[in-house]
């Protein structure tokens, strides 16, 4: 960029948002941006074609949609996956409806290597593809330029290289079900030895390696987001954007983001000692004195001849490193979530959030006590249980932060005036079931109660309420509540309502009793429980659970066709449709290039819903109040 | 840039076809209808008459049904004897008939006890006792409709107990009394067993391509792990025993936490799997130009049966005490181990009994510098057992070492000690020399068991 | 696929239906009243399957251990603890949605926050959280703290009842000669059987051939993952003769969910029948296979 702010600036980036000559106000931000809060002003608009504009764009608003759309994709693959494990789980050996093309000689009923495949692929997709995706990389892009008042991300080409890599990690990801042995099928967690021994299970032979490679390059992508969230959010808000004016969305994306910076790289570390491990083989998690399907891993290769395998490694020594990184993850996937939760509620409530630091306070807390409690994952492992007392202490610890974020949004609706649209509906869903999936989570910090439910349904139903009926919901808020920013046209609130009475009861009538069945013993990853005496009488209730996993899934159809019908011929709308105060809603619907059109200074926090000082029930962050006493450097009184 | 247009015709539609799909759903499907084929072998033998391919399918299907609905032909020579080999209850003695039912009595306590107390709708059958469940069903249909006409009030309480009271009886002996037919015991093998062992029984299930060693082919009729001498066809001992323990250091899990008398019905259906391979090997290796005659497919079929059926003239046994492992009968046994003259193990199994003998290895067949591992009659790769694992996949009893020994192991190369003669005509190895080299083998996995 | 015959979980799925398409076709009109009973049954009905599952057999297996009741009683503390806090929350969100609609006429109250509350609501739960925390400790350690374990029982962590060793997909207790020693040649393997006796204090040793398992005894309230590489000593006492499952609780393959075996809880005089049994079964010379042939 050029030293003296004049005309012409060093056009270092090809498509650096039109720099173009001319007069031109002011200043610039890093890396040929525009300064946030200015108005961004391009003179020379060279045309971009279709695919710079809408496939290999640097615009965050594009970056924002295509992670959107990818995530959208993945949640309906990943869910074809769980209907196939429901299927099997209900009626075991039963043929499933569209698999006799995998299965024919056995007419459609699965076998049980590949209903390792399914799970584990399934954990991964929803994971990795669809809830990082959709929060971090969807709204993350979206929201946090928009919100906190800067023209586009701060390293705007970093940002769309974060998307493009993960093209690569999709490709590895499915190509598994492709290769001798097919996918991965050492469960998301992919513990050795079970995961880096070639004949120990069939997707080690070939599949896991591509998954690790998958997993790195979503390391590689939420690494570039991180990066560029963090950066745009400290160093790019508009004047009078202070930290305590931020909307808790950009909070919960912030926090996110730090997690990932500081937890991915374990992560990737320990998938390339996994990687070096299954290729180069290496003793990095492999014990010595292995006997593995009746041949001594040492002594197999493809060829014949006997390999030299090291030894002396420790399984746990992947647990300890995956869960270091994936306990945070899990806060990745509920704090933006909460953020946006948060937003919603206040907006169409329109009442200030209750508990403003307390919130920040607390989702910080959840975040640095987060990453103190990965041992909670292994508590019957067989690492040294003095170990195991001091993750009990910090896990039960944890889920006080939770608590008090969930009395707060209560408090932010007492005395409210609650307008219950979709986005509302589905915020108001949020907080109902991520109250359950808290409150179940204290089960299994006990760690004495832990040893019997570890590994058992009530696992399954604590982090499918956290993550399915709480992210998801409030990722299906966040949609309704920003679709008309995104698209300038709002979806239909008949359909809305439609989609999410369903969802709603449905979600519930899955995953509810599996508390009660998991309290019966009954385990995870079981293709076949009712051969046990312990879980014979458990297919009836599976049942019901599938068949209302069935009714959950087909009934999305109704969000999918809201939302493309929406994005094409819904109701046009302004750029405020809810009469909200946060910066985003300043820019045009959709934003243009460089998203703002008008210069921008802040002058109070994001909730001002209810104030006495306007006739309105709600006081733009950016409206300035006659008296000029309110300026933008200072802080507005709150206590 | 579009004109909103009302979203209420394309609600219809989503709402209309999402009743559609769910209206077209039925939840539990049914069972699938699997269909045998022929082995890779019987088609390559047959391949220049594919219509006698299409006659043998038919054929075998003729003497043993489907894998949904198995059941053997009866050959006339029987039914003068009244034997029914569809009915494998009768081939048991009074002694293990008694213990089914006991096993049964266990296995089915809860229904029992339901029954006891009249309660007939808590009855549950298991899954894959279809026979039962359909048995119990009019038994259960009789007991629903009077129950029904007591809600519409033509009936009463009095008439349901009598009916409960009149059919407790029979309804507890369906359960005591239990025995699977072939058709129950396929629906077993289809959900527990098929998926290594395959639809046929020729070890090719979809797993058997990742298992080391792989699950065995019944369709040659060579068992491995039997107590019978001269590669003779199992006893039903034999294979339940594989069934009760597994087999240590495979996939092959024991199986016992189904009752004694779901795996003696396996052991039903896995004879019926090898005898219908047997007869299919047997016939294709006939002359097929003129298609199957009658008397040949009869010839082949009864020819299979009558080997199994004189299994248990095959026992190998001891008389006597064992020999003790007395530290002198343990160095005879090394000593017999290791000389060529004596069982010479060491060319197979290695000088540390490690499985790296060079006995056990042939040139290979494109010609590499490396020799390979030989086979077994499947045509997989076998290396010898690597003794010092303490992993004896046919039993770790002396007696079990012993009968290896003795007379080999079925369908490998590990010879039958108790055959191999001298020059002379003697035996080499004499039944205690065998018994010395049972605890030296045992003696090389001294702590050393994985 | 045929419509006409489905199983009763499917009626009760297509009467759920049709009671949704009723309450569809009135929700847009209704929607506060609805989405109030919408939530308000989460509490009702979150309480009432916790109170009904019991009877319907959705709650633990019946426990013969000695360490169990400690474990039980620590889950229904927090039960009662997660069950009131549930419904007091439930019931705050219901009120809330009821009562602060858009029709109440004027703004909504203008607060940003009380200080107060916030410390009344962040240290009633930090107390709660404490007492479970410390009500642990005590069942914790009797499980898992080796030198928290009973002693003066016939077995001890250097000279356990029996190794139980996991592989792919199977498990198998090997039980020492009559000497004690695990090295011995006598030793005695039983595939899936695991006997012990009743009313004793029993360690054991787990280990694994190849991958991770987990032992899982549900009615004895144990769970232990078994790594390979490591030998974990482990402990329980049974109060009940019978026979229990054995599962295995870490994902180790395709055959994890046929992983099965049996831990068999005999009396004392029977165990040691059994063992003696065992013993006598190494000296066997085959003659019974031929008494059984004939």
């Amino acid at each position: 960029m050029s030293p003296d702010g004049n005309s012409a600036p060093a056009h270092a980036p090809a498509h650096a948002p039109g720099h173009g000559g001319g007069a031109h106000p002011a200043q610039e931000g890093p890396r040929g941006v525009a300064a946030p809060g200015t108005v961004h002003v391009s003179h020379d608009h060279h045309e971009l074609g279709f695919l710079r504009k809408y496939v290999f764009s640097v615009d965050h608003k594009v970056i924002a949609i295509q992670f959107m759309l990818t995530g959208l994709f993945f949640l309906v693959l990943g869910g074809l996956f769980a209907m196939a494990i429901r299927h099997q789980v209900a009626w075991p050996w039963k043929p499933i409806p569209g698999l006799s093309v995998l299965f024919p000689d056995t007419g459609g009923v699965i076998s049980p290597e590949f209903y390792t495949m399914l799970f584990t692929m399934h954990g991964t997709i929803m994971i990795f593809f669809v809830i990082i995706p959709l929060l971090t990389g969807a709204f993350g892009n979206f929201l946090i330029p928009l919100m906190v008042g800067a023209p586009d991300m701060a390293f705007p080409k970093l940002n769309m290289f974060g998307y493009w890599a993960m093209i690569p990690a999709i490709f590895f990801a499915l190509l598994g079900f492709f290769v001798e042995g097919g996918a991965a099928a050492a469960g998301w967690t992919a513990y050795p030895t079970l995961s880096t021994i070639a004949t120990a299970a069939p997707g080690s032979l070939t599949g896991q390696t591509w998954w690790l490679m998958a997993l790195t390059w979503v390391g590689v992508s939420s690494m570039m987001g991180a990066v560029n969230y963090v950066t745009t959010i400290f160093k790019m808000r508009a004047p009078g954007m202070t930290m305590m004016r931020m909307p808790l969305s950009i909070w919960g994306l912030l926090i996110a983001a730090l997690l990932q910076l500081f937890a991915l790289p374990v992560l990737t570390a320990a998938s390339i000692l996994q990687l070096l491990d299954r290729t180069l083989h290496t003793g990095f998690f492999t014990p010595s004195n292995l006997l593995v399907n009746a041949t001594r891993p040492e002594l197999l290769s493809n060829a014949g001849a006997a390999l030299d395998g090291a030894s002396g490694g420790h399984p746990l020594l992947w647990q300890h490193l995956f869960w270091f990184y994936s306990h945070p993850a899990v806060y990745i996937m509920v704090l933006p979530a909460m953020g946006f939760a948060s937003d919603i509620l206040s907006t169409h409530a329109r009442k200030p959030v209750f508990g403003y630091k307390p919130m920040v306070y607390s989702m910080s807390a959840i975040a640095g006590l987060g990453f103190i409690v990965w041992g909670h994952h292994m508590f019957t492992s067989g690492m040294n249980p003095a170990l195991g007392m001091s993750f009990m202490v910090a896990t039960i610890m944890i889920a006080l932060p939770s608590a008090v974020k969930v009395f707060n949004w209560i408090g932010t609706l007492w005395g409210s005036r609650i307008h219950l649209n979709s986005a509302m509906l589905n915020a108001l869903a949020f907080v109902a079931m991520f109250i359950i999936g808290g409150l179940s989570g204290i089960w299994m910090a006990a760690t004495p109660v832990d040893i019997y439910i570890h590994d058992t349904y009530i696992v399954v139903a604590h982090f499918h309420y956290v993550v399915f009926a709480g992210s998801v919901f409030a990722i299906w808020a966040a949609i309704y509540h920003w679709f008309p920013k995104m698209f300038g046209r709002q979806m239909n609130e008949t359909l809305g309502k439609v989609h999410f009475i369903g969802s709603f009861v449905f979600t519930n009538g899955v995953f509810y009793m599996m508390h009660q069945i998991g309290l019966a013993g009954l385990m995870r990853r079981t293709a076949d429980p009712y051969t046990y005496a312990t879980y014979a009488h458990l297919q009836e209730s599976n049942e019901l659970i599938t068949l209302c996993a069935f009714a959950l899934f087909v009934w999305q159809i109704f969000f999918v066709i809201n939302f493309f019908h929406s994005m094409f011929w819904g109701k046009r709308v302004g750029r405020n449709p809810w009469r909200a105060n946060s910066l985003e809603w300043e820019a045009p619907s959709p934003p243009g290039h460089g998203n703002f059109d008008r210069e921008l200074a802040v002058y109070r926090g994001p909730y001002e819903y209810g104030s006495p000082e306007v006739s309105e029930d709600y006081l733009p962050q950016t409206r300035k109040l006659g008296d000029g006493a309110a300026r933008p450097a200072q802080a507005h009184a709150h206590h | 840039m579009s004109d909103p247009q009302p979203l209420r015709g394309r609600l219809a539609i989503a709402a209309g076809l999402f009743g559609l799909l769910l209206a077209a759903c039925d939840p539990e499907p049914p069972r699938p209808e699997l269909h045998y084929t022929l082995s890779a072998d019987s088609k390559q033998l047959l391949a220049d008459y594919p219509a006698a391919q299409d006659q043998l399918l038919g054929t075998l299907g003729m003497l043993f049904g489907s894998p949904s609905n198995p059941r053997y032909a009866v050959p006339e020579e029987w039914i003068d004897d009244e034997r029914n080999p569809n009915d494998a209850w009768a081939e048991l003695s009074e002694a293990r008939q008694a213990e089914l039912v006991a096993a049964n009595k266990k296995a089915f306590a809860t229904p029992l006890a339901a029954l006891e107390r009249g309660e007939f709708a808590a009855v549950e059958p298991a899954r894959e006792a279809l026979d039962l469940q359909a048995a119990w069903g009019e038994i259960r249909a009789g007991y629903d409709e009077i129950a029904a006409a007591m809600e519409a009030g033509t009936k009463s309480r009095t008439d349901l107990d009598k009916y409960v009271a009149e059919n407790k009886a029979d309804a507890i002996a369906l359960f005591t009394d239990w025995y699977p037919s072939l058709r129950e015991s396929a629906e077993m093998y289809r959900t527990q067993c098929l998926h290594c062992h395959g639809i046929n029984g020729d070890g090719k299930g979809s797993t058997a391509e990742f298992l080391n060693p792989t699950p065995r082919d019944y369709q040659r009729g060579a068992f491995k792990w039997t107590a019978l001498n001269e590669k003779a066809r199992p006893r039903r001992a034999d294979l339940y025993g594989v069934l009760e323990n597994g087999v240590n250091g495979t996939a092959m899990l024991s199986f016992k936490r189904f009752s004694a008398t779901q795996l003696e019905g396996l052991v039903d259906y896995v004879r019926l799997l090898s005898i219908r391979g047997e007869t299919e090997r047997n016939l294709a290796r006939e002359d097929a130009e003129e298609g199957f005659k009658i008397e040949a497919v009869q010839e082949a079929y009864l020819d299979v049966w009558s080997k199994w059926d004189k299994s248990a003239e095959f026992v190998i046994a001891y008389d006597g005490e064992i020999p003790e492992a007395t530290p002198e009968v343990i160095e005879h046994g090394r000593v017999l181990y290791n000389d060529a003259t004596g069982a010479n193990c060491v060319s197979c199994h290695g000088v540390g009994g490690l499985g790296d003998g060079p006995s056990a290895k042939e040139p290979d067949p494109n010609g590499g510098p490396v020799p390979i591992s030989k086979k077994d009659d499947w045509g997989n790769p076998l290396g010898p057992r690597d003794l010092t694992q303490g992993i004896y996949r046919g039993g770790d009893r002396p007696i079990d070492l012993y009968r290896r020994l003795y007379a080999g192991i079925n369908g490998t190369y590990m010879p039958a000690h108790s055959t191999i003669k001298d020059p002379q005509g003697n035996r080499k190895v004499t039944d205690e020399d065998l018994w010395a080299i049972v605890h030296y083998v045992r003696s090389l996995s001294k702590g050393k068991r994985l | 696929m045929s419509f006409l015959n489905p199983s009763n979980g499917a009626w009760s799925i297509l009467a759920l239906l049709v009671a949704l398409l009723l309450v569809l076709v009135t929700f847009v009109k209704f929607t506060r009243l609805w989405t109030v009973i919408l939530i308000a049954l989460l509490p009702i009905l979150g309480v009432w399957t916790f109170v009904k599952a019991p009877e319907w057999g959705l709650w633990f297996p019946k426990d013969v251990s000695t360490h169990g009741a400690g474990m039980d009683s620590l889950f229904n503390l927090i039960l009662w603890m997660v069950a009131i806090t549930f419904v007091l929350t439930e019931v705050g969100l219901v009120w809330c949605v009821f009562r602060y609609h858009d029709k109440v006429p004027g703004k909504s109250l203008f607060t940003h926050g009380s200080h107060k509350l916030e410390m009344i609501w962040t240290a009633i739960p930090a107390v709660a959280l404490l007492v479970i925390a410390f009500a642990q400790i005590g069942t914790f350690k009797q499980i898992k703290f080796e030198d928290h374990w009973p002693t003066g029982g016939p077995y001890s962590k250097d000279k356990p009842i029996a190794h139980v060793i996991a592989y792919q997909f199977a498990w198998l207790m090997r039980y020492p000669d009559a000497n004690g020693s695990f090295d011995s040649v006598d030793v005695i393997e039983s595939p899936f059987d695991f006997v012990v006796p009743v009313d004793t204090d029993i360690m054991f040793q787990l280990k694994s051939r190849d991958v991770l398992h987990s032992f899982f005894l549900p009615n004895l309230r144990l769970k232990q993952d078994a790594v390979p590489g490591m030998t974990i000593p482990m402990w329980f006492q049974a109060t009940e003769v019978g026979e229990y499952d054995l599962i295995c609780a870490e994902l180790c393959g395709w055959g994890h969910y046929k992983m099965a075996g049996r831990l068999i809880v005999k009396s004392k005089p029977d165990y040691e029948k059994w063992l003696a049994d065992k013993r006598a079964a190494l000296k066997s010379n085959g003659t019974a296979d031929l008494e059984a042939a004939e």
